[in-house]
């Protein structure tokens, strides 16, 4: 028997779903969910997840909660900085839909625009049981080869940037430009 | 023959006056005469035992000679510790010339002039066969010295230069005049000191004057600032090549002189004398406390200027000892440092030539804009730390072995720990100067001054091939003083207590660098610019004068633990003698009444005090 | 003429000895996070974790690097490493360890460091920086007790060898056994909590404050060589330890029992050095972080003033 590119793919994939190492960016309110996924009560460590101080060294990002424009450009850079294979989970209806703040004329509604997420906790907030849950679907989706988030990120890259440029833009007629430079 | 040479280093140096508007061509003419030292040197290794190629063989000088110059004489003789020490000032004076052709513009004609008058000198003191023709050419050197600190336009350094060069030539002749008043010959030779409190003192001043040029503490007040306030390449040959004068001397009078069984008769300590001992404490002192000092400075030179004394004091521990081992350690440490320091010197040089700054938290990032100073730097700091990848692990290793050897119990942690201090201060320069944000869009150096570096990067690597080497070199010397030179063979050197292997070094860190490599290369990767760091959201692009360089105050707790205990250093200790003198001095002068009574008092009293003694004697 | 057979011997050994001492480095890196959650009351990772965080970063899809100085930190530590493992005797097994002694190693541990610190630097992060900076001074700091009781070593076996310190300890004559080295084995099993970087001796990595410190910009391969690097360097310094104080772990003579000597012998290793790092982990698990300064005044303080005592010691026992 020999293995070819994608049982190498395969281990790969086996290894990483083991080994999430997360960042999280907690300036929403869903971080005050994760001192207890993380200590003895829920402990994720169970599942070789492990937080950590910066992007360059994590898998997972986990955006937990509602984002204003201004720290969207920062999630973006984090995001960009982390390196293939990285995965997005967002937390709580802030991420879906905007959640409470859905007329805020200064939070962003949908994460998705923006960055690719690859699992969507419902709930203002989630449970650390929702975040276990979720951690196990990614789990489950990488085993599977369905968590792609970050192909889809390379591959529709155009289109999120002007997602971001649409979102930075606070003057009308710098979405003017976004928009002239689009059809271009 | 001999006095040829000096006769064109003379020459050249007066020519060099004439040339003052023509820099480019005096550097030139400088360099080339600069080289005839070291061709001299290599003639003269037949003599030392070693065997060099006849091409390499230019001077043919076979045999030393007197001679007569008017009344008195001047007595010449290459004898191997002269050589070896001769050996690292003469290849070290031809690159600092090369560098400085690119380097000095302002007056080079008095620059080279003084340069060359310094080597005039040096080979004076060290072909010297008596106290007479040693002390002139002493002072040749020094002057010189004094004329190329001057050019600094720095009151501080050249009062203290000043002041503690007299005070080095005072202690020394008076040194001089001690032992020719006990043994009646001013030749070397011929010196046999019996063992009186008289020779001790003498002895004791000669060391201390010698401590002087060696910058041992506390009489290194003034080396700081003269490293730090003069032109770089004369700093790299003061610090590197001229220090070396100073344990030069003390070795000579220490164990040529004196000998082993006279310092051995004032009292010995587990076989060491007091002499050495004391001698040791001081440089274990230095070492520590000049590495305390060079992690807290700012001023590239200075951080150099305290690691180049700390480093000297390790010289002074092997000398002290005065073992076979220790004294081979203290000859490799020499030879490391002249070459490892003059490159630090010569690398900030260059970088203060591109950039014109020498506070290292304003430079930074230089790595990628000079890689060849940075790459030569890096491994001048390498050979300063000890890192075995370096000839500078086997000095430091004979040097601890030396002192395990006599049981050195309380001398060898602080030996050790200020090794450790000086990786702090090693780092301070790569990230301070070479690493981190790149703030200066510069060329690289020089072709001339980089051809200086890397040449005077080579012995580096070739004595960590063969630290054998410098043993064979230390032979002839061991055998003058009646020692066996230490078991070795060109890579591996043995102890009573350990072996040193270079080869297996050598082999384990390519292999494993191999090893490392197949395991990096195995995926691949892309460069990012140095804007894409984390720093927990973005790089603050709107304030241009916020620095992401963290080099200011880089090592600040270690200076809140530090700074109280060395605040008040060697100067208020100066001060203080300062002050002694300034007391005795008024209390003297109170003597000076201006009664004509008093006076014939006076005399009464010393006659009263004369008749007494010889009543009683 | 050089034996080549015997020379590709000695290499095969070595290499496996290498492939090993990975092996059990990789394994210490999941056994602490096990010991520590246990201590935590949480379930913990699995015992393996280390061998998939390790592989995991190894394939990670894309890398990054910050210039040729940047990749010197992977290369230098792995390698670094690695040499200083070449020259420790395992478990009485000597690979070059005959070749050089204990000064040597110490200087060798600054190779990895140097290079790491090189790599961090390059990077142009302030929390890189910063981090080395901290590291620096830890090791300024316990560098300080621990030669202070190496030297008190050195001059009771009159030998600077770590073989020649092994050998001397044979036939169960333990350092340890003796009351000098037994306090002696304390201040130096401080000084390797900072060694190791355990809490409270973290100061460097500091992840709260100072974002991992000087591998703040590392990921990928670049971080899988670092951990690599940190793994293998528990072994290293753990086998120190034991190699001073436990008589490197030889209970049974080579020369009497033959190759079995040498599979009793690396199973009491491998014992007495998970052993040396559990102590390491149990005051890791439930000690917050001191400051720089303090850890400074720590060792420098008390640490050395103990030190100082064992030194006082030996020297009235050499002088009698």
């Amino acid at each position: 028997m020999t293995l070819n590119h994608d049982d190498w793919g395969k281990v790969a994939r086996m290894m990483s779903k083991r080994s999430l190492w997360m960042v999280h960016f907690c300036t929403g309110c869903g971080a005050m969910e994760m001192p207890p996924v993380m200590t003895s009560r829920y402990d994720m460590e169970r599942f070789g997840m492990h937080a950590m101080a910066t992007p360059r060294q994590a898998d997972v990002f986990l955006v937990t909660g509602y984002l204003a424009v201004k720290t969207l450009k920062r999630v973006v850079q984090v995001y960009e900085q982390m390196r293939d294979p990285k995965y997005v989970i967002g937390f709580g209806s802030c991420t879906i839909n905007g959640g409470m703040y859905w007329d805020s004329y200064n939070t962003i509604k949908d994460l998705s625009k923006y960055i690719p997420v690859d699992v969507y906790i419902a709930g203002c907030m989630p449970r650390p049981e929702a975040i276990i849950d979720s951690f196990l679907k990614l789990m489950d989706m990488i085993d599977k080869g369905e968590a792609i988030g970050w192909k889809k990120y390379h591959k529709y890259y155009d289109q999120y940037k002007k997602n971001q440029r649409m979102a930075y833009a606070y003057r009308l007629d710098e979405v003017e430009d976004i928009k002239e430079d689009d059809a271009k | 023959m001999i006095v040829e040479v000096l006769a064109i280093l003379l020459g050249t140096a007066f020519l060099m006056l004439a040339l003052n508007k023509f820099p480019k061509i005096a550097g030139t003419i400088a360099f080339f005469v600069s080289l005839l030292p070291f061709l001299a040197v290599l003639s003269w290794a037949g003599q030392m035992g070693i065997n060099i190629p006849s091409y390499l063989n230019l001077l043919h000088f076979e045999s030393m000679a007197t001679y007569n110059l008017g009344a008195g004489s001047l007595l010449l003789e290459i004898t191997p510790l002269g050589w070896f020490f001769l050996l690292l000032l003469a290849s070290l004076f031809p690159m600092v010339m090369l560098y400085s052709v690119s380097f000095v513009r302002e007056n080079a004609g008095g620059f080279y002039a003084a340069m060359l008058m310094t080597m005039l000198g040096t080979f004076g003191i060290i072909l010297a066969k008596d106290m007479l023709t040693f002390f002139l050419f002493w002072e040749i050197m020094s002057w010189s010295i004094f004329a190329l600190v001057l050019r600094g336009h720095d009151r501080r350094a050249i009062v203290s230069y000043l002041a503690f060069g007299s005070m080095s030539a005072m202690l020394i002749l008076f040194g001089f005049m001690i032992l020719y008043y006990d043994t009646d010959t001013l030749l070397f030779a011929h010196m046999h000191l019996a063992p009186t409190r008289l020779n001790l003192v003498a002895l004791s001043m000669i060391v201390a004057g010698f401590a002087v040029k060696g910058a041992l503490m506390p009489m290194h007040v003034w080396a700081p600032h003269a490293y730090s306030k003069s032109e770089e390449p004369f700093v790299a040959f003061l610090s590197g090549g001229l220090s070396k004068l100073g344990y030069f001397g003390m070795m000579l009078f220490m164990y040529s002189v004196a000998g082993m069984g006279l310092l051995a008769s004032w009292g010995t300590f587990r076989d060491v004398s007091w002499f050495g001992y004391s001698l040791a404490v001081v440089g274990a002192f230095t070492a520590f406390a000049g590495t305390i000092l060079a992690v807290m400075q700012d001023d590239l030179r200075k951080l150099l200027a305290y690691s180049s004394i700390g480093q000297l004091g390790y010289i002074a521990i092997g000398m002290g000892i005065g073992t076979p081992l220790a004294i081979t350690g203290a000859l490799f440490q020499a030879l490391n440092h002249t070459f490892f320091k003059a490159v630090l010197f010569l690398a900030a040089g260059a970088v203060y030539y591109r950039t014109g700054k020498w506070k290292i938290s304003e430079l930074g990032g230089l790595g990628y804009r000079m890689p060849f100073t940075f790459l030569a730097s890096l491994f001048a700091i390498f050979a300063l730390a000890g890192i075995p990848i370096t000839s500078g692990f086997a000095a430091k290793w004979l040097l601890y072995e030396a002192a395990i050897e006599k049981k050195f119990l309380f001398v060898t942690p602080i030996m050790l720990i200020a090794g450790v201090g000086a990786f702090l201060y090693a780092y301070k320069i790569l990230y301070g100067v070479f690493l981190g944000e790149p703030r200066y869009d510069v060329k690289e150096a020089p072709l001339g001054q980089l051809v200086a570096m890397w040449i005077l990067v080579l012995p580096l690597v070739i004595f960590l091939v063969f630290p054998g080497w410098v043993a064979d070199m230390a032979a002839p010397i061991l055998k003058e003083y009646g020692m066996q030179a230490i078991p070795h063979t060109p890579f591996v050197i043995t102890t009573s207590l350990g072996v040193y292997n270079t080869l297996a070094v050598i082999f384990g860190i390519i292999g494993t660098l191999l090893l490392a490599l197949v395991l990096y290369k195995w995926k691949p990767q892309e460069v990012v610019p140095h804007e894409d760091n984390y720093l927990a959201g973005e790089p603050p692009e709107l304030y241009e004068n916020i620095s992401m360089h963290a080099a200011y105050k880089y090592y600040e707790p270690f200076e809140e633990v530090f700074l109280p205990y060395f605040r008040s250093g060697a100067e208020k200790l100066w001060e203080v003698v300062l002050y002694a003198g300034e007391i005795l001095g008024t209390g003297a002068r109170k003597i000076y009444t201006g009664m004509v009574e008093d006076y014939t008092m006076y005399i009464l009293l010393f006659f009263i005090i004369l008749i007494g003694w010889w009543l009683l004697w | 003429m050089v034996d080549f057979f015997a020379l590709g011997e000695q290499i095969l050994v070595m290499a496996f000895l290498v492939t090993l001492g990975y092996a059990i480095g990789m394994f210490f890196n999941g056994f602490a996070r096990k010991i520590t959650a246990r201590i935590h009351n949480r379930v913990g990772p699995p015992i393996y974790q280390g061998y998939i965080d390790v592989f995991k970063l190894f394939g990670k899809k894309t890398n990054i690097s910050h210039g040729w100085i940047f990749d010197l930190a992977a290369l230098f530590s792995i390698a670094g490493i690695t040499l200083v493992f070449l020259f420790l005797p395992v478990a009485g097994f000597s690979m070059l360890s005959t070749d050089g002694d204990l000064f040597l190693i110490l200087y060798l541990l600054a190779i990895p460091a140097l290079g790491f610190a090189l790599g961090a630097g390059a990077s142009g992060n302030p929390n890189a920086a910063v981090g080395i900076m901290r590291a620096l001074m830890t090791m300024l700091a316990y560098e300080l007790p621990l030669v202070m009781v190496i030297v008190a070593m050195m001059v009771h076996y009159n030998t600077t060898s770590l073989a020649g310190i092994v050998a001397a300890q044979s036939n169960m004559h333990w350092a340890i056994f003796l009351p000098v080295f037994l306090i002696g084995a304390i201040v130096a099993d401080m000084a390797l909590q900072g060694m190791l970087m355990e809490k409270p001796f973290d100061i460097p990595i500091a992840p709260h404050e100072i974002a991992t410190g000087p591998m703040v910009e590392f990921g990928g391969k670049h971080l899988g060589a670092l951990m690599l690097y940190k793994m293998m360097g528990i072994v290293v310094e753990t086998t120190l330890f034991v190699d001073l104080f436990l008589g490197g772990g030889v209970i049974l003579s080579v020369a009497q029992y033959g190759w079995l000597a040498y599979v009793v012998n690396f199973l009491v290793w491998f014992g007495l050095i998970t052993f040396v790092f559990f102590l390491a982990l149990l005051i890791n698990a439930v000690f917050p972080r001191f400051r720089i300064e303090q850890a400074l005044k720590f060792y420098w303080k008390y640490d050395a003033l103990v030190a100082l005592l064992i030194l006082i010691w030996i020297f009235v026992e050499v002088s009698t």
